[in-house]
């Protein structure tokens, strides 16, 4: 990446702002900036997708004429082709350049337009205002820097957790801290490290210098306790109690976040168990809690929550679903960064596999969306059965390898490691196991609480795997019991969103406060009906076939 | 109960306040649902919550005690009509007869030899709850007099059968025991009469649901309380199909007038008892009547009942232990896993398709998957280091090596540490066994030096 | 006072499977019932069926047992006969236990020819059982299915073998029996699969695995009875009749047990233990038994069924 020149890139009509890197493309800032535009052809300029309307001040005319010239005189222009140069550059993402699969990032810029803008800050001395709005992820946390004056968005920064040397799952790090004399301590250590990572991309990305004031941070249970300096033990064992679930507000000093020292930091509350801030965030996000309307929200990460309810009650659990959709578990797994494969289709005939790569390179794996895409592809070309098992195919490109039959996705040949990519019968077991217990928690939510699936009217999903999901795919291998499509509403990074809503708006911060103890926590080990449930979801799509047949179209319900 | 955890939700008060001792109203919602808690815990619901609540959580089936202190017989007081849908909690109670035409030292024989019906299956005593007393003399002072030894040799409680004038001696002598009066169809009204003066519990007796419906009015209006009624049925499938019909008709219509335990009388020649017994044992009975003190047909029905009245929450699970799986030598390869059933059916059909004999060593973890119990904190390090040393596996086979499913492969470390046996991680999934086992080195099993 | 019919139908019906038999043979049908066993309600066009088990590997059948067999089982084709002609078995489990390395390790064609002279000497239906070695089996299904001159049962078919069972089913005409162990959600998963690969619902039995009484009876008894009220509720791959193999409670130290007087006489005992097994299993839905002592075939048959 090249130096800032001081110029800012906007894009809409998500209002992301990011900071302008000479020598960078257009779409290489969007990739960057979690703005989605289409790029089959990996960014060189060969599909003709990636279409924006551009204004301001860029370079670009070596366009390989795919463009026409009324195009051209429009302020089209590939995003791939397009090198911004400086000051203010608007970029429009043309609605066809969208990825025809549902993706969506919710801004908190939404929420607040519910309301006046009444952030919390105190306006220091000098200098702006800047407020930090974070997802503290298991895998992965992600900040959003937030301009308090208006509420505008400055920048995006993300990192890789570093606690993940210690665990890819919240379990093994409660262990690894149990284990080890040093462990909790080194596990605060590393997260606060990776807190400190990305507040420093932000300053560092952001157009406008200033004093980190506020900071709401939103994350699971452990988590939030690491930070917090508490022992997350507890929350291991029967009966999972926190030791808080509330936070009350500490400096980033007293915290040990040391590039926010005199920030105040709000950590959301915890619902109970592992069901922490990152749901409350997510929640408040989508907006269930105000409604009529009864909704489900599924954080579909390793931790796999699921939250039912609406204005009047709500109640939450956690499958412990497993890594399989964050790249984890399965060997060619890997997470949504450039090298990863996002999207797969099987040729029915030939049965090899078309995919799309995150990025211009060759791909290196698969990430969530991307193993998703392949589970639903193999079963709808009839290469697996309804157990995951691979059925015999003339013309298939089976291999035998040491793990067993595999399914070679990418020929060594074709991929950046200089080894097959391929997907055996193992993968697809882990990847039906954590579809497997994401769904039968939503079925265990309404049993327990006595309501059918008829009744829920929205369901919104939230949690990034590439911040893109292929519902169709979800929906053929089950992942989500069997909603028609016009119920889903994506959140993309709910937790984030919620995050940035409650930075905005005082008022929201307060239903969020208000929200965690009203929401009752399910303890999924302890329900007789999830292992039932659980058996019942091993299967593609489901044992109970005929729902999803009867609710979903048959080019998605076998 | 019939209403949702999110329609008696809607009854409470919704202010989280936690006075019951749950976190939220739909927590306490939840637990009242599962018939766990009365709607009494909360102080603050409102007078329509209490009525609603209180009168759908009432018990469609009474409760009736026979006997004293610990060795008190419950009938009744059943919620479900199928085990699965929650349990059934009270076993069918099981009398053996005796007749007071018996001698006394033969009566007391013969009580003798019922007590003696005692078996022992997983730690649990099986035996016969009650002594019925048949009366065939026709003298109540025989029949008193046999009551009392039965009840003196025997310390069951006692079920007294037999016309009202034998009752009322028996009831002089051994009222204080709470036996169960079971006066001939005919004298209902006399023996509800005796059974109300003593508050003792009684057997209405009457053929068909619709006279057994009058015979219980006369019995309550002469009042008598504590009442089991018994159909007079002529054989099993009739005997079934009462009792089938009566607990459907006191769970699913609640018809109170016919809502209550059930009795059969399965000796006096009634026809194929033993298969009457089980299939009352199968379907509702609440109490059975048997001639036979063969040791060889009670045990059978008493394992039965045992069974059928386990709680069927457990999840279903194997015997912790060595399992051997083919012609296994010494140097056959040891695997761990637990106890969960489906577990140990998957790991170990997974070991056959290898075609590798092995030994599984089965953990006891409350029935619990791999990942479940490890994250539960009841399949560690510790918990098998345990096993290597305290099942025998040591004495089956001369190597220490063992194999850690995959899931759990952070404990090897450990493992080593406190067992001295060598960790080898298996695949994650056991579906991978068969490659795993076969790819191998034979050398890894080779008997440990020393 | 008025009290009201506690008769329960069910808007589902189990499907009527129907066990071919050769002519001069009587066919096994069972199931077409809309309501739940052993109570008069409903329609219940087919009692239940009763069957006995022949093994043709070397075993030693448990004294209670041995006694009231009188050493017939040594000869398949004989012991077959005897089931069907003297103790009333209305169809045959033909296990072919000889073919298994322990049970006798007679080879595939062996096996396909003993289950011939079977199936020409008695003309009742017939279920075969496989040896229960994946590798054996896999070439012993298609064997016995084409060896087969009639049409039969094969059992069994799970997650692992349906399409070898399954697809050896259709090419010969055979029907198939399907198996789980003791869970509902797999019991309907290996109906859905067999399906898949087109085995019609109406050649396909249901084994949930049956426990012995005292070693996992109540999990088959609550098993069953979900399979039949998911069948009875419009389950199309529940609603199928339930087979339940009773030889498990052979392997109970209770039903065998010499050497305990208070525990009563062993020939009673082992009987009684087989006996209860079945009531149960007939209580909670079991549509087919198969049982090894004779004298049990008699009583389950010889209720007073209406």
């Amino acid at each position: 990446m090249g130096d800032s020149s001081g110029g800012r890139l906007r894009f809409l009509p998500e209002g992301v702002t990011t900071s302008l890197s000479t020598g960078e493309t257009i779409l290489a800032h969007a990739i960057r900036a979690g703005v989605a535009i289409l790029s089959p052809c990996g960014g060189e300029g060969r599909c003709g997708k990636c279409r924006v309307a551009v204004t301001g001040n860029i370079r670009g005319d070596s366009d390989p004429g795919i463009l026409s010239p009324e195009d051209r005189r429009s302020g089209i222009r590939l995003s791939c082709r397009c090198v911004p140069l400086d000051g203010e550059v608007g970029v429009t993402v043309l609605p066809e350049s969208r990825p025809a699969r549902l993706s969506a990032y919710i801004d908190g810029r939404e929420m607040a337009e519910n309301g006046p803008y009444l952030p919390f800050h105190v306006v220091p001395e000098k200098g702006t205002p800047l407020g930090v709005a974070l997802d503290v992820g298991t895998s992965t946390l992600a900040g959003v820097l937030i301009d308090l004056r208006d509420g505008a968005v400055l920048a995006r920064a993300t990192a890789d957790n570093p606690q993940m040397v210690c665990g890819e799952d919240l379990i093994s790090r409660i262990v690894y801290g149990e284990e080890n004399p040093d462990g909790f301590p080194l596990l605060r250590r590393l997260l606060l490290r990776g807190l400190d990572k990305v507040i420093a991309d932000l300053l560092a990305f952001s157009p406008e210098p200033g004093k980190i004031v506020e900071v709401t941070a939103a994350g699971n249970t452990v988590l939030s306790h690491i930070l917090y300096g508490l022992s997350p033990a507890p929350v291991r064992r029967p009966p999972h109690r926190p030791t808080l679930k509330e936070y009350p507000v500490k400096t980033g000093k007293e915290l040990g976040v040391s590039n926010a020292p005199s920030a105040r930091f709000r950590i959301f509350p915890s619902i109970g168990g592992f069901v922490g801030g990152d749901i409350v965030a997510g929640i408040l996000a989508s907006g269930m809690h105000r409604s009529e309307a009864v909704s489900l929200l599924f954080d579909v990460g390793t931790n796999g929550e699921v939250a039912l309810g609406n204005r009047e009650f709500r109640i939450a659990c956690s499958s412990s679903a497993g890594p399989a959709f964050e790249g984890g578990e399965v060997a060619c797994g890997m997470r949504a960064y450039p090298g990863a494969i996002e999207s797969v289709r099987i040729d029915p005939e030939s049965l090899a596999a078309e995919y799309t790569v995150i990025g211009s390179g060759k791909p290196a794996g698969v990430c969530g969306s991307g193993i998703l895409d392949l589970c639903a592809e193999l079963f709808r070309a009839g290469l697996i059965d309804r157990t995951g098992r691979f059925v015999s195919r003339a013309g298939a490109p089976f291999r035998e390898t040491e793990r067993g039959r595999a399914f070679v996705v990418v020929e060594a040949d074709r991929s950046a490691t200089g080894a097959d990519i391929s997907f055996t019968a193992s993968d697809l077991k882990c990847v039906i196991r954590t579809k497997a217990a994401l769904c039968a928690a939503a079925d265990a939510l309404l049993q327990v609480v006595g309501l059918s699936r008829e009744e829920v009217e929205r369901v919104y999903i939230a949690g990034g795997f590439g911040n893109f999901l292929d519902l169709r795919s979800a929906l053929t291998i089950g992942v989500f019991p069997p909603f028609p499509l016009k119920k889903f509403v994506p959140l993309g990074n709910a937790s984030l969103a919620g995050a940035i809503g409650a930075l905005r708006s005082r008022k929201r911060w307060e239903e969020a406060a208000a929200l965690a103890p009203s929401t009752a926590y399910h303890d999924l080990s302890s329900d007789p009906a999830f292992m039932d449930l659980y058996q019942r979801a091993l299967f593609l799509p489901h044992t109970d076939v005929e729902s999803y047949r009867a609710n979903l179209s048959p080019e998605i319900a076998r | 109960m019939a209403l949702t955890a999110l329609e008696i939700y809607k009854l409470l008060p919704k202010t989280n306040c936690k006075d019951c001792g749950f976190p939220t109203c739909l927590a306490f919602a939840m637990q009242l649902a599962g018939g766990k808690e009365k709607i009494e815990k909360c102080e603050h619901a409102s007078e329509e919550a209490k009525q609603t609540l209180g009168a759908a959580s009432a018990p469609p089936l009474p409760k009736v005690l026979v006997g004293t202190g610990d060795r008190t017989v419950t009938l009744g007081d059943e919620v479900v009509l199928f085990r699965h849908e929650k349990t059934f909690y009270h076993p069918t109670a099981i009398a053996v007869s005796v007749s007071d035409a018996l001698s006394e030292e033969t009566l007391r024989e013969r009580v003798r030899g019922i007590s003696a019906l005692s078996f022992e299956r997983v730690g649990q005593a099986l035996s016969v709850d009650l002594v019925a007393v048949r009366c065939e003399s026709g003298d109540p002072a025989r029949f008193a007099a046999a009551a009392a030894s039965a009840l003196a040799t025997g310390g069951k409680p006692l079920l007294l059968v037999g016309p009202c004038a034998v009752l009322e001696a028996a009831v002089g002598v051994a009222g204080t025991s709470r036996p169960l009066l079971c006066p001939p169809p005919e004298e209902t009204g006399n023996g509800a009469r005796l059974a109300a003066s003593g508050k003792l519990p009684l057997v209405v007796r009457a053929r068909g649901i619709e006279g057994l419906a009058k015979a219980l009015a006369i019995a309550r209006t002469a009042g008598a309380t504590d009442l089991v009624a018994d159909p007079m049925s002529a054989d099993a499938l009739q005997a079934v199909a009462d009792s089938v019909f009566i607990r459907r008709l006191a769970i699913t219509h609640r018809a109170r007038e016919i809502a209550y335990p059930t009795a059969f009388d399965l000796g006096q020649g009634f026809p194929q008892p033993f298969a009457a017994a089980c299939l009352l044992v199968s379907k509702y009975g609440s109490l059975l009547v048997l001639d036979t003190a063969d040791p060889a047909e009670i045990f059978p029905i008493l394992t039965l009942r045992q069974n059928l009245f386990t709680d069927p929450q457990r999840p279903i699970q194997v015997e912790p232990g060595i399992y051997p799986i083919g012609k296994v030598t010494p140097s056959s390869p040891v695997l761990v896993t637990t106890n969960f059933s489906l577990t140990y059916f998957t790991v170990r059909s997974d070991v056959e398709s290898a075609k590798t004999p092995a030994y599984l060593l089965i953990a006891e973890c409350d029935g619990m998957s791999v990942l479940t119990a490890w994250a539960a904190g009841k399949f560690t390090a510790e918990s098998i280091a345990r096993i290597l040393t305290e099942s025998g596996i040591a004495e089956q086979v001369g190597h220490r090596t063992l194999i850690l499913p995959g899931m759990v492969a952070r404990l090897s470390g450990k493992i080593e540490e406190l067992a001295p046996w060598r960790v080898l991680v298996g695949p994650q999934e056991s579906s991978a066994l068969p490659s795993y086992l076969r790819r191998l080195p034979p050398a890894a099993f080779a008997a440990a030096h020393g | 006072m008025t009290i009201p019919s506690a008769a329960r139908c069910y808007p589902g019906r189990i499907l009527s499977v129907t066990l071919p038999a050769a002519p001069g043979g009587t066919p096994v049908t069972v199931g077409g019932q809309n309501a739940l066993p052993l109570v008069p309600e409903g329609d219940r066009p087919h009692r239940a069926a009763v069957g006995m088990e022949v093994g043709t590997g070397v075993c030693e059948p448990p004294p209670s047992l041995a006694r009231a067999v009188e050493n017939r089982e040594k000869d398949p084709v004989s012991f077959a006969k005897a089931c069907v002609e003297e103790w009333g078995a209305q169809f045959l489990f033909l296990s072919l236990s000889g073919c298994h390395p322990d049970g006798g390790g007679q080879t595939v064609s062996l096996g396909a020819r003993i289950l011939r002279e079977v199936l020409t000497a008695v003309p009742c239906p017939v279920i075969v059982g496989g040896c229960g070695e994946e590798e054996i089996d896999a070439k012993l299904f298609p064997a016995v299915a084409e060896a087969a001159p009639r049409p039969v049962f094969l059992s069994y078919a799970d997650e692992k073998n349906y399409r070898l069972v399954g697809g050896a089913a259709m090419a010969y005409g055979h029907g198939v029996v399907s198996w789980s162990p003791i869970d509902i959600n797999m019991a309907k998963q290996i109906n859905l699969l067999l399906s898949d690969i087109g085995v019609p619902a109406g050649r396909i039995l249901i084994d949930p695995l049956t426990g012995g009484l005292g070693y996992g009876l109540e999990y088959t008894f609550s098993i069953v009875e979900r399979i039949r009220l998911a069948g009875l509720g419009g389950d199309g791959m529940l609603a199928l009749p339930v087979l339940c193999h009773l030889g498990d409670a052979w392997k109970a130290r209770e039903a065998v047990e010499v050497s305990e007087p208070s525990w009563g006489d062993v020939v009673v005992r082992g009987r009684r233990w087989e006996e209860a097994t079945g009531w149960a299993c007939l209580a909670a839905g079991a549509d087919l038994l198969v049982c090894r002592h004779p004298e049990n075939v008699a009583a389950f048959r010889g209720m007073a069924w209406r």
